[in-house]
């Protein structure tokens, strides 16, 4: 069939081709070409510690992530499914027919975020007793719009609240001798 | 060469090369085949299949075909074919009026080349250098296969690729139509078709191994880079032509080493491990995907060559064993498609998942302002919505940048963290179809290790 010079001996040509395919394939995976994947997100029912927040930007990041992680948690869903189902309200329908949610359930799911988020912004130190504790109970009887629009807006939903509630804490520092500057209200 | 013969050579040379270019031009046009005939990966891939499946079942049947009734009115007929069913293939707006095209398509490209390695001995003087010719025009048309339709769908569209062969498979068919007047008029075909032997069942076993992991590797790398990475049909030509040109340096090697066999065990485990580092690339770079890409071409060009001297060596006639050869490669590129093709679907929408909630994730945990960071979100889950079944294209969603300086650096790395989740889940939703067809490269040793040369 064809002629060939055959100047290169067929072992010296199979030990150099596993050599050429080892030495690739051992390259690609000491630069980590077994872990090259996305990262895999947290479990929502697992706690996430504050990270210090300073300004009120800050403290409605996490508090928006812990409101998300806590309903997540009660829906057995993913905290990262359930922020974007909660963008559009179309989104939204279709993650209730997916997981076999109606509007009631996931309305007590983010309640439920919304009074984890409040309890781990009083732990943090973000956020004083005395806002806490009134918006704790204001969070378990809003409605499912309304749980939602904090979701979004967690930054004018804190302000506010600090707005409402900040007359309050002049009289209390009245009151107490130490003031509220232990109470760590930014 | 006589003067007069030249023009049928090339002819000849002109229609194995079109029709083996046809079984992979299509790669680089299926993702615009794929949106524009609104279809899904699976359905897609049958474009391929169809072809790949019907030449691989009438090869062997077009060469007694060839041999009974003569070879140049069954190429002429076959190219006639192979033209007619391309204009209707240019012409379809459906999937399933496409696929059937491209079956009828195969129909006629199965009998031109099949017949044309029963012509070429007597027109260029020798079966040897006929087999020299035949398989060079093969391997070209394959080579420059997935270039040309890469530019052709960039440049004009993916229905330029099928009308584009209408001419040239008529102009290579018009030097071929005097031979089969010629033919008719003095009766020359055989009466009875020569005991052919039994074809090379190890060799033929193997290269249709090693045609699946071959089909598999191009086929994956194209969808790679166009769906997964994103970049044009141009671009993927680009990075994609990096295998042919490995491979013609390989024929090079090839030539420097007399034992087929071990040549042939040389090339698959050289392809085996080009896939397997596609399989375990450390980031999604193109540059990444070339010393893989050098391996399969090197390994490609020493396997092939040595199994169809293998499978052809010390048996007659050449164009039914031609016809088996090409009934093994065609069938394994059938095998990789449909094997893979189910598991990297189903891996592609996993780690689509995967990476929209890892890039959720990103944006969440990111410093951005909140307010920014739903508009963002929101911003993105419409790509998502925009593109369904597919990577989007994020840039997009964060324009207008913020005025502010620190605001924009924020979004600026967050864009790139959120990109390098989704070119993560892109890469290593290929990963388990890459490994497995660098193992069918593997598992093709045991039918080299079998296979033995027989010379008259």
């Amino acid at each position: 069939m064809s002629e060939r010079t055959g100047n290169l001996s067929g072992k010296a040509l199979i030990l150099g081709s596993i050599v050429a395919a080892l030495l690739l394939v051992g390259a690609y995976l000491a630069a980590g070409g077994s872990s090259y994947e996305p990262k895999q997100v947290q479990d929502p029912c697992k706690p996430r510690p504050w990270s210090d927040p300073q300004t009120l930007g800050q403290i409605a990041n996490q508090f928006t992530i812990s409101a998300l992680d806590g309903a997540a948690c009660q829906l057995g869903v993913t905290r990262e499914t359930l922020a974007l189902a909660l963008t559009t309200l179309e989104r939204r329908e279709r993650f209730e027919e997916r997981y076999g949610i109606d509007d009631e359930k996931l309305a007590r799911a983010i309640r439920a975020g919304l009074v984890r988020a409040v309890d781990d912004a009083e732990e943090a130190g973000a956020l004083s007793p005395l806002i806490a504790v009134p918006l704790r109970q204001a969070v378990q009887r809003i409605p499912l719009e309304q749980a939602i629009e904090i979701i979004n807006d967690a930054q004018g939903f804190l302000g506010d609240a600090q707005g409402f509630l900040g007359p309050a804490q002049g009289v209390i520092e009245q009151l107490l001798p130490g003031g509220l500057g232990g109470l760590g209200l930014p | 060469m006589a003067e007069s013969r030249r023009p049928r050579v090339a002819a000849l040379a002109l229609a194995v090369g079109l029709v083996l270019a046809d079984s992979s031009i299509v790669v680089l046009a299926l993702p615009e085949i794929y949106r524009e005939l609104d279809t899904s990966v699976s359905g897609v891939t049958w474009v391929l299949v169809s072809f790949n499946l019907v030449i691989a079942l009438a090869a062997v049947p077009a060469a007694l075909v060839a041999r009974r009734v003569g070879p140049a009115r069954t190429a002429a007929v076959g190219l006639a074919i192979f033209a007619g069913a391309g204009l209707a293939c240019g012409l379809a707006d459906e999937l399933s009026t496409l696929i059937v095209a491209r079956c009828v398509q195969a129909l006629g490209g199965a009998a031109a080349v099949t017949a044309a390695l029963e012509l070429l001995p007597a027109t260029v003087g020798s079966e040897r250098r006929a087999a020299t010719v035949w398989a060079a025009a093969g391997a070209t048309g394959a080579a420059l296969g997935p270039a040309v339709g890469g530019l052709l769908t960039e440049l004009v569209s993916w229905q330029s690729i099928f009308l584009l062969q209408v001419p040239l498979a008529l102009a290579a068919a018009v030097p071929i139509l005097a031979v089969a007047k010629h033919e008719a008029a003095t009766r020359v075909i055989e009466a009875e078709v020569r005991s052919t032997g039994r074809p090379h069942l190890w060799a033929n076993l193997a290269l249709a191994m090693v045609s699946a992991a071959i089909a598999a590797a191009l086929f994956l790398l194209v969808l790679l880079l166009i769906e997964g990475w994103r970049l044009s049909p141009i671009e993927a030509a680009a990075v994609v032509s990096a295998m042919p040109l490995a491979a013609i340096l390989g024929s090079r090697l090839a030539e420097r080493v007399g034992d087929e066999r071990s040549r042939a065990a040389a090339g698959a485990i050289l392809v085996s491990g080009g896939l397997a580092g596609l399989a375990f690339l450390p980031k999604a770079t193109i540059a990444l995907t070339l010393p893989p890409q050098v391996l399969v071409g090197f390994g490609l060009a020493l396997v092939l060559s040595a199994l169809t001297e293998t499978a052809l060596g010390g048996r007659a006639p050449q164009a039914i064993h031609g016809g088996w050869t090409i009934s093994s490669r065609h069938a394994g590129v059938v095998i990789g498609l449909l094997l893979l093709t189910p598991i990297f679907t189903a891996d592609i929408e996993e780690q689509r998942h995967d990476a929209i909630n890892a890039g959720t994730a990103v944006i969440l945990d990111s410093p951005v302002n909140p307010l920014l960071k739903i508009d963002l979100a929101e911003k993105v889950s419409e790509r998502l919505d925009e593109e369904r079944g597919k990577v989007p294209t994020i840039g997009p969603a964060f324009e207008p940048k913020p005025d502010d300086s620190s605001q924009r650096a924020e979004v600026d790395q967050l864009q790139s963290e959120l990109q390098d989740q989704l070119d993560r889940g892109a890469t290593h939703a290929f990963s388990t179809s890459f490994l497995l067809a660098a193992l069918l490269g593997l598992i093709a040793l045991f039918p080299i290790g079998l296979s033995r040369r027989v010379d008259l």
